[in-house]
């Protein structure tokens, strides 16, 4: 049996046999920095996300700055793009210690050893597991059973959890490599690629693959951004996330008898769309951003929620529970707090960039208020309900 | 040091512990799904990819001349962690029926451009290096 062990302990390599100086600490800890700043933006920006899907009650989230979900939620996605060649090449630079065997003998050396690799083995499956269901994602494919927004924000937490605690094991090593000058008389004379260069194309590979994604938040890039998941194209100059087959809202957005129903109380009032279109309207240029990241400005004409409110004689600074008539998926309702409600911005919109609201942007009304997560500005709006 | 190192692991461990929390509620399947993908994309890193980046570098070795392999690897670095971090159009899975405005660019021909482009990189940058030193070989 031991002959056996020894025979295929032989065969599996060993860190010395990775033989390129340009593997190790001095291209890890560098890689690590770069790596350590975008999970770190990644992981805060993810944070946020779910703050502004459900305000808590310590950190009230308002309609100012209009663009802030749109500019936080596409670094979420940015620097989860950009994280990807920085990890592959951070695991590249450290791969031969996965060949290390235990130094010394002894209960105590294979613990402490086991622990250490556990935890390494923790940080490298949670951080890839954050990048690759990020971005299976954001292509809407869902080969998993978990809930995506859940488990990804839990990850998240054993994601940053692990990096700390590796940061903390290696510290000193990591102070040593980055005050040492990052090449050496080995890595200068090797034959492959110095660490220069593989620091180099890893900052180069990052940038260039948010460069040719990044045009669905960045106006300027769409044309360059050839790798995006969408352009911001769409049957009125805007993506669509949900169409209203998708969402089984056809049936009630098409019904010729529809009326908006407004409810305070005790007070109910039906408009229907044309008695909509009679009331005083507005228009704003206001983003729809997108957890998945995209984001694209449009000209929103409607009414105002608060110019409705007021006419079932409600506060224009009061909760509103926002209903759909979609049957299928999620966030058939939303919840405008009293600071969106109150916004004179916040649309019961009728009008997209000038034009009728296609059936797939919401037809015949749908909410728009600036500073909300895409899914919370719900289409094909049946009722408004104050609540109490 | 020692404190800002014992700071970092507790804060470390103890966002680990409230990212099990979080999962506390997920029933068996999900749990399961869930540690599914975090063993598989370890394995398919460790096991399938890694290796064959170790492979590719023994060949590398053997067929480059010597002033060339750092000029490839370069190339390859490049190609590769960018081919891998658009895998996810590139699969093509994902999307839905109707849903004209996602994943509707020609990502197969974009891809192709970017291998030609870095293609062509690397042997202008391989012929230039030649000229310099030019009995390196």
């Amino acid at each position: 049996m031991k002959d056996i062990v020894a025979a295929i302990d032989e065969r599996i390599p060993r860190p010395n046999d990775f033989t390129s100086p340009a593997r190790g600490p001095r291209t890890a800890a560098r890689t690590g920095l770069m790596l350590g700043s975008c999970v770190g933006i990644c992981f805060l920006t993810g944070l946020w996300s779910h703050f502004q899907y459900a305000s808590p009650g310590w950190l009230p989230i308002g309609p100012d700055p209009a663009w802030l979900y749109r500019v936080t939620q596409g670094l979420h996605v940015a620097t989860g793009v950009a994280a990807i060649p920085l990890v592959l090449v951070k695991l590249w630079s450290v791969y031969p210690r996965l060949f290390r065997r235990p130094r010394k003998r002894g209960i105590r050396a294979v613990v402490v050893g086991g622990l250490e690799r556990a935890s390494v083995a923790l940080l490298v499956s949670a951080v890839l597991f954050q990048l690759v269901t990020g971005a299976i994602n954001i292509v809407q494919w869902y080969p998993w059973s978990f809930s995506f927004r859940a488990t990804h924000e839990a990850v998240a937490f054993v994601a940053v959890g692990a990096l700390l605690t590796h940061l903390a094991v290696k510290l000193p090593l990591v102070r040593i490599a980055l005050r040492s000058p990052v090449e050496d008389r080995l890595s200068r004379e090797s034959d492959g690629p110095s660490r220069r260069a593989v620091l180099l194309s890893a900052g180069s590979a990052s940038a260039l693959a948010v460069l040719l994604t990044a045009g669905q938040t960045v106006p300027f890039l769409r044309r360059v951004s050839v790798f995006g998941v969408r352009d911001g194209d769409g049957p009125q100059d805007l993506p669509v996330n949900r169409t209203a087959r998708a969402a089984g809202a056809i049936d009630g957005a098409t019904d010729p008898g529809f009326a908006l129903e407004l409810r305070h109380g005790g007070r109910v009032m039906r408009l229907t769309r044309a008695q909509l279109t009679e009331l005083p309207q507005r228009t704003h240029r206001l983003p729809i951003a997108c957890v998945e990241g995209w984001s694209r400005n449009a000209t929103w004409t409607g009414v105002a929620v608060a110019d409705l409110l007021e006419l079932v004689g409600a506060d224009p600074a009061s909760v509103v529970r926002v209903r759909s008539m979609q049957t299928r998926g999620a966030f058939a309702s939303s919840e405008l707090p009293a600071d969106f409600a109150s916004d004179p911005r916040t649309l019961l919109a009728l009008e997209l960039n000038g034009e009728t609201l296609d059936l797939d942007y919401g037809y015949p009304c749908r909410i728009i208020a600036p500073n909300r997560p895409g899914v919370l500005q719900t289409k094909w709006v049946t009722s408004l309900e104050v609540a109490t | 040091m020692r404190a800002a190192r014992l700071g970092l692991g507790a804060l470390g461990i103890a966002a680990i512990v409230w990212g099990g929390w979080l999962l506390r509620d997920d029933g068996i399947d999900r749990l399961s799904s869930t540690a599914l993908w975090l063993a598989g994309v370890v394995v398919l890193h460790d096991a399938v990819l890694a290796p064959l980046v170790v492979l590719l570098g023994v060949v590398a070795t053997k067929v480059l001349s010597q002033r060339h392999r750092a000029v490839v690897a370069v190339a390859f670095v490049v190609w590769g962690t960018v081919t891998l971090a658009v895998a996810n159009v590139l699969s093509g899975v994902g999307g839905k029926p109707g849903m004209d405005s996602l994943l509707h660019r020609p990502y197969l021909s974009a891809w192709l451009a970017l291998t030609g482009l870095v293609l062509g990189v690397a042997v202008v940058a391989a012929m230039m290096k030649g000229r310099h030193r030019p009995t390196d070989a």
